[in-house]
């Protein structure tokens, strides 16, 4: 006699978790950012690229020059967290438009955007290093391969959020509340860029280029970069910035030779 | 009629109303020990900010890698911990394991009114509690947003959040079947002469709280429903308009916070006095039987507990004093809630006067019924603190509500428990429990349940916020490192204090002395009327019911108790 409604009950009680679990959005998907159309950012040393076994003998260099006034660049204030502020004996400022003494753009993202299509790149074994220290990230701009270890570091003694919006991949929200505590990550897509933000220093920011092959660069203090190791063909160069968007151009090498490019940057 | 002889039906599938009961007693106490666990977890966070704990690292990679425990673990913990506790612990354990033991034996029924519908309204816990512990395993983890599940943030939350969402409808079904079977057994099974003031304080305090759930549950169900429409259809119930989660705008628009607030609470502060009203009721039993003196006032323990219930549904709003609510408004529910200290301070006086010049007996529901009075009384008496709109407005959200929420969940509802369990033990499984365990295990939780609760007021006078997952981040705040420590060492000792319960409990099932059919000599028809344990069915004849509940000490009388079906020409 019992069975019948207990076996309604079940069924009842499937259809309401289906019903109530199957719609939920991961938390850290529930809020997703549109930084793929967003502004651009200097950047420093390029990344190893000899490390994914270039497969060519051509390479691409260039500088970022910047034109105009620079803005000037924002004081941060970490007064509210003590654990910052006694880092610094000097002011901070947000390394948003950093100009080099010689005129060129830092924090400037370089890749090849097109003309490796239908090739395929292993991941490099090593991993890219992103740490907070000092309640800012370092680097403030640099690349990854897609499938590369992502080691995210927190070197201060106080609690750390790295909140990354990756589009392509998933994103994901971590904490890392000790000193010295690591995370290990992995972008699945290629995608330019990924921003990251800590929401306890909510002055903190990176930039992560996720691209498919090993030829991207960042500008550091020279405002120059070089993409070795390219096989010949003709290219696409993407120069991206975080205030001020990207720039294309095209180039063409053949083994042995190496490609000029100069990009330049205006103020706003 | 007669009872299916598989051991499936008698003892899983069971409608007999003492298997149900010790179903959920059972059920209840598990998951207290495991709400007890996460407490644990959350205290070794909070005694030590970050330290890590490698063996939860093994246990929970995501929530303490490498041991260190993340923020968002600790939302998790403390959701978990409230709504373990309320959800599958206390409401359980007060309602359904003694509500479901006692109403029959006490009124002198055979069983319920509805033997199937109780049947379901256990079984309806158990997907309730694997689709709450289901979020442990999803992405982004378990709910987090606090046991209150306030919108906007419980609508953005993930898939951990939903399934809260969905176990507490199981539970509010679960609880109106309940509540339906308990009137409908108090109104119209009654034994012959068992008069509604006759009834046992218990079966009054059941009877009422079980209006209570009739009256308040559906709000909370339908208010679930809306969430859960929020979080999976994009409805705009409890979402406003504009609002940015990281940055990023969402899609709702002209949905009022507040309105979750409000529903949330209309069922919520009743479910307060849901899980204490029981407790006072089995407190009213046991006094008057170990003090061997009728129950002071019965007829205004009855009223007073009547009176709590009609308060306890007018006064949802003081928990939103400062939630922007119109001042004026706030006024009339600060004047409710002080009222209801009314009807309250008349349950400690009766009780108090019950013991006053009684021949105690101390036992250990005895010492128990006493703790439940003392730590209550702090409880309420901290209440009325909280209940005064400028008070609350400095101390609101911090470490004193919690300590006033422990001092009344633990100190009222759970020492209620301890009493209730440890005085009809007997009956349930036809064995004595061991006195000597007993005491000492009520010493400890008396002494290790102030160490950890008492100095949260002192924290929450100081400025600590509840839910904080490191004060030690906070200038203000590093001076109560000590009290910290202090309150999570007791948290550990509390806990462990507990063992000696479960080891008294389950040595006591299989090797405890035997039971008598009245060890107490109470007056009550589970003594006077039933074997121990009673066997199905109850009562080989429907006795009939000559007296009140507390005839103790009755002059001219050959001993100091009459039984309640005990007919006067067998004096």
């Amino acid at each position: 006699m019992a069975s019948a409604p207990r076996a309604q009950f079940v069924t009842l009680a499937a259809l309401v978790v289906a019903i109530g679990c199957g719609g939920g959005k991961p938390q850290e998907a529930s809020a997703k950012s549109n930084t793929a159309a967003r502004p651009l950012q200097l950047a420093q040393a390029p990344e190893d690229p000899a490390t994914a076994q270039p497969s060519g003998s051509a390479a691409i260099t260039g500088r970022v020059a910047f034109s105009g006034a620079p803005p000037a660049a924002e004081r941060v204030k970490m007064d509210a967290d003590p654990q910052c502020a006694l880092q610094h004996t000097d002011a901070v400022h947000k390394p948003e438009v950093v100009v080099n003494a010689n005129g060129t753009l830092k924090h400037v993202f370089v890749y090849v955007q097109q003309g490796l299509e239908g090739k395929s790149f292993a991941a490099p074994a090593s991993a890219a290093t992103l740490n907070q220290h000092g309640c800012m990230y370092e680097p403030h701009v640099f690349g990854v391969q897609v499938g590369q270890e992502l080691s995210i570091v927190n070197s201060d003694a106080t609690l750390h959020n790295v909140n990354c919006k990756a589009t392509k991949s998933k994103p994901f929200n971590l904490a890392q509340p000790t000193k010295g505590m690591k995370t290990s990550k992995q972008f699945a897509a290629p995608e330019i860029m990924v921003k990251c933000v800590c929401n306890v220093h909510p002055w903190m920011a990176a930039y992560i280029g996720v691209v498919a092959h090993p030829y991207f660069a960042v500008t550091g203090d020279e405002g120059t970069f070089s993409l070795a190791g390219l096989p010949a063909g003709t290219y696409t160069v993407a120069a991206w910035h975080e205030k001020y968007g990207e720039q294309t151009q095209t180039v063409t090498v053949g083994d042995g030779e190496t490609g000029s490019v100069a990009f330049e940057f205006k103020a706003q | 009629m007669t009872q299916s002889p598989s051991l499936l039906r008698r003892y899983v599938f069971s409608t007999d109303h003492k298997i149900i009961g010790i179903q959920f007693l059972f059920t209840s106490l598990a998951m207290l020990l495991i709400g007890g666990a996460l407490a644990m977890l959350m205290r070794w966070q909070l005694g030590w900010p970050s330290q890590p704990l490698s063996w939860m690292g093994q246990l929970a990679p995501n929530g303490m890698p490498g041991g260190v425990m993340v923020p968002e673990y600790y939302n998790m913990l403390f959701t978990m911990h409230g709504s373990v506790m309320i959800f599958f612990g206390i409401i359980p354990i007060l309602v359904g394991a003694f509500g479901n033991y006692l109403i029959p034996l006490k009124i002198g029924a055979p069983d319920m009114a509805f033997p199937r519908l109780n049947m379901v309204s256990y079984w309806l816990m158990w997907p309730a509690i694997v689709i709450m512990f289901l979020g442990f395993f999803l992405e982004g983890g378990a709910a987090a947003a606090g046991w209150t599940s306030y919108a906007p943030l419980s609508v953005t939350l993930g898939p951990g959040q939903t399934c809260w969402v969905v176990s507490l409808l199981f539970v509010g079904t679960s609880s109106i079947m309940g509540s339906i079977n308990y009137i409908t057994t108090v109104i119209n099974h009654r034994a012959p002469g068992m008069t509604f003031f006759r009834m046992p304080m218990s079966i009054w305090a059941l009877f009422i709280t079980a209006i209570m759930v009739l009256c308040a549950t559906p709000a909370l169900a339908s208010s679930l429903v809306m969430l859960l429409l929020d979080k999976t259809l994009g409805t705009s119930f409890f979402m406003p308009s504009g609002l940015i989660v990281d940055g990023v705008a969402l899609a709702h628009s002209g949905g009022q916070p507040i309105l979750w607030q409000h529903l949330f609470w209309f069922y919520s502060h009743p479910a307060v006095y849901i899980m204490i009203l029981p407790a006072m009721g089995m407190i009213s039993d046991i006094l008057p039987t170990f003090a061997r003196k009728p129950l002071f006032g019965y007829h205004s323990m009855v009223y007073a507990i009547a009176a709590i219930a009609v308060l306890g549904f007018i006064v949802w709003a003081h928990h939103m004093f400062v939630s922007g609510m119109n001042p004026a408004l706030g006024t009339s529910f600060m004047v409710a809630t002080m009222v209801i200290a009314v009807p309250t301070g008349v349950k400690i006086f009766n009780w108090l006067a019950t013991l006053w010049r009684g021949s105690i007996r101390m036992t250990v529901p005895m010492a128990h019924a006493c703790a439940f009075v003392a730590m209550f009384l702090i409880g309420g008496l901290t209440g009325i603190f909280l209940a005064s709109m400028p008070v609350d407005m400095y101390v609101h959200d911090t470490y004193f509500i919690v300590g006033h929420l422990h001092y009344v969940l633990f100190g009222g509802s759970l020492f209620g428990a301890f009493a209730g369990l440890t005085y009809w033990f007997p009956k349930m499984f036809g064995r004595m429990m061991s006195e000597r365990v007993g005491k000492l295990h009520l010493l400890l939780t008396l002494i290790f349940f102030n160490g950890v609760m008492f100095p949260m007021f002192l924290l929450g006078i100081n400025g600590m916020p509840r839910r904080i997952y490191d004060w030690s981040q906070y200038a203000h705040l590093a001076h109560l490192g000590p009290l910290n420590r202090l309150m999570s060492l007791s948290a550990f000792l509390l806990f462990a204090s507990q063992l000696l319960f479960i080891g008294n409990f389950f040595w006591s099932l299989f090797k405890g002395k035997q039971a008598p059919a009245n060890p107490w000599e109470a007056t009550t028809l589970e003594w006077t009327a039933a074997p121990s344990p009673p066997p199905h069915g109850n009562f080989e004849r429907t006795p009939h019911v000559y007296h009140g509940p507390y005839e103790y000490s009755v002059p001219g009388s050959s001993q100091d108790w009459l039984p309640q079906n005990q007919a006067p020409s067998d004096k």
